[in-house]
C-alpha cells in the first residue's frame, strides 16, 4: 500500500453561510416570534385580571413579601408611623378590599412600590427625602392609586413574562425563578397609569388634609435640583419626570378647586 | 433631564449589548481567519508525514523506536458565537458558528501532535485518536462552558528501514 499525502479537505465540516447572515435570520425571526408570544401573554394577563377578584388576590398574597427584600428592623418607629399614615389615608377609599401593609426597604435610593396583596414598599432613601407628612402622603396615595387600577398585577404579570423570556434566552432554569422586588421595581408603568394614580393620590391627600399644599413639594425640589443624584434616579426611572408631574398636579387642583394653601404636618421622626 | 434618562436606558438596554456583540464578532472573526491561515500554512509544511487512524502497521515496516505523541488545544468561543448559538438553541438546527471553532480545534490538535512527532524525528503516526472534553466555567457554578479541549494522540514510529 502506498501512502499518498493529501491536504485536509475544506468545507465539509464548516458551513459556507456567513455568520452574520445566520445571526440576522435568527434575530429577526426569533424577535418576531417573541413579540407575538409576549403580546398574547399580556392579553391573557388582561383577561385574567377580570377573573381574579381583588378579594382573591388579597387573600392569595396576604402575607407574601418578595424574596429579595431586605427590610429595616420591625422596631423602627418609621415603620409604625408610615403604617398609621396609610391606615388613615385608606379611610378615604371606601370599600377597599385590601389590608394594606407597609415594609421599609433598607435601601438608600428613593423608591416606592405597589405589590400584590396590598403590600406597599417604601425605601429608607425615600423617607430621608420627604420633609413633611403631606409629601409622604401623596407618594403613598399614588401607590394606592396603582392598587385601585390594579396596575401592580399588570406589572407583576409583565414582569413574569419578561423574566421567563430572559431565562429562556440565557438558558437559566425557568422553574427556579423567584419574584424579585428589584425586577418589579425596574419596570415602570405607562404614562397613563401614572397619571391616573397621581390623580387618585392627590384626591386622597385632599380628603385627608382638606388641601393639597406640599403634596407635590418633593417633586418640586427634585425638579429644582440640577443634577440627578443616584439617590433619586431609581424613582425617576419608573415614575414621571418631576417637572411634568408638578404641572399636572397643579392643573388637577385648579380644575377641582382644591385649596393649595393649608397647614402642613411634620413627620414624627424628623427634626429631632 | 428626560432626555438624559432616555439616552441612558437606551444605551444600557440596546447599544451596549450591540457594541459588545459587534466587537466580539470583529475580533473573533479576525482571530479565526488568522488561525485558519496559520493552520493551512503549517499543514502544507507537514505534508510528508503519514498520520493515520490504522491500529496496525504495514508488515514490511521495521520500527526502531516508538512513542506516544499528543497534541492538545483549549479553545474558547467568543461572545458573538455564544449569543448566536444560544438563539439557535431555542429552535434547533446546525450551530453554524461553532462548526469552524471545532474544525480549528481538531486541525490544530492534529498539527501540534504531528509537529511534536517531527521534532522528535519520527516518521509516521499510527492509531490516531481525537478526544474532546468540555471545560466547565467555574464562575457560573459549572453551568457555562469556558471552552473545549481537543486532544489528539497516536503512536509515533521511527523506521529502521522501510522496504518497498
Amino acid at each position: 500500500m502506498k501512502f499518498i499525502a493529501k491536504k485536509p479537505r475544506e468545507g465539509i465540516n464548516v458551513s459556507d453561510e456567513h455568520p452574520l447572515v445566520e445571526a440576522g435570520t435568527l434575530i429577526v425571526g426569533l424577535t418576531a416570534i417573541f413579540i407575538v408570544i409576549a403580546l398574547a401573554l399580556i392579553f391573557i394577563i388582561e383577561v385574567a385580571l377580570y377573573f381574579v377578584s381583588t378579594e382573591a388576590e388579597a387573600e392569595l398574597f396576604s402575607d407574601w413579601i418578595p424574596d429579595d427584600l431586605v427590610t429595616v428592623s420591625p422596631a423602627d418607629e418609621r415603620l409604625e408611623q408610615t403604617q398609621l399614615l396609610i391606615d388613615r389615608l385608606v379611610m378615604h377609599w371606601a370599600d377597599t378590599p385590601y389590608e394594606f401593609r407597609v415594609e421599609i426597604d433598607d435601601s438608600d435610593v428613593a423608591n416606592a412600590m405597589a405589590l400584590p396583596g396590598g403590600l406597599i414598599i417604601v425605601t429608607q432613601g425615600l423617607l430621608d427625602q420627604v420633609e413633611s407628612e403631606n409629601e409622604l402622603a401623596f407618594v403613598l396615595g399614588h401607590e394606592l392609586g396603582h392598587f385601585r387600577n390594579r396596575d401592580h398585577l399588570r406589572a407583576l404579570g409583565r414582569g413574569l413574562v419578561l423574566s421567563i423570556f430572559f431565562a429562556v434566552i440565557t438558558g437559566n432554569d425557568v422553574a427556579g425563578l423567584g419574584i424579585n422586588a428589584t425586577d418589579i421595581a425596574l419596570r415602570g408603568f405607562s404614562r397613563e397609569q401614572e397619571t391616573k394614580a397621581d390623580a387618585f393620590g392627590l384626591a386622597i391627600v385632599h380628603s385627608e388634609y382638606g388641601h393639597v399644599n406640599q403634596a407635590a413639594r418633593l417633586f418640586e425640589r427634585w425638579d429644582a435640583a440640577d443634577e440627578n443624584s443616584l439617590a433619586i434616579i431609581t424613582y425617576l426611572s419608573t415614575h414621571p419626570q418631576p417637572g411634568d408631574r408638578v404641572e399636572r398636579l397643579r392643573a388637577i387642583a385648579e380644575r377641582d378647586g382644591w385649596r393649595t394653601e393649608g397647614p402642613t404636618t411634620s413627620l414624627g421622626w424628623k427634626g429631632r | 433631564m428626560e432626555d438624559f434618562f432616555e439616552k441612558l436606558s437606551m444605551f444600557t438596554n440596546f447599544i451596549w449589548p450591540l457594541l459588545l456583540l459587534a466587537g466580539a464578532y470583529l475580533v473573533g472573526s479576525i482571530i479565526e481567519k488568522k488561525h485558519f491561515q496559520s493552520i493551512r500554512k503549517r499543514e502544507d509544511g507537514l505534508h510528508g508525514i503519514p498520520v493515520v487512524s490504522f491500529d496496525t502497521m504495514p508488515e514490511d515496516w521495521r520500527v526502531s523506536s516508538s512513542d506516544m505523541v499528543t497534541g492538545s488545544i483549549v479553545i474558547s468561543l467568543d461572545y458573538f458565537k455564544r449569543v448566536i448559538a444560544g438563539l439557535r438553541g431555542l429552535i434547533g438546527g446546525r450551530i453554524k458558528t461553532y462548526e469552524p471553532l471545532l474544525e480549528r480545534a481538531r486541525r490544530e490538535a492534529l498539527l501540534r501532535m504531528t509537529e511534536s512527532a517531527r521534532e522528535q524525528g519520527y516518521d509516521a503516526i499510527f492509531n490516531v485518536r481525537l478526544e474532546t472534553s468540555r471545560l466547565a466555567n467555574a464562575g457560573r457554578d459549572g453551568k457555562g462552558t469556558a471552552g473545549v479541549e481537543m486532544l489528539a494522540f497516536g503512536t509515533a514510529v521511527k523506521l529502521a528501514s522501510r522496504i518497498g
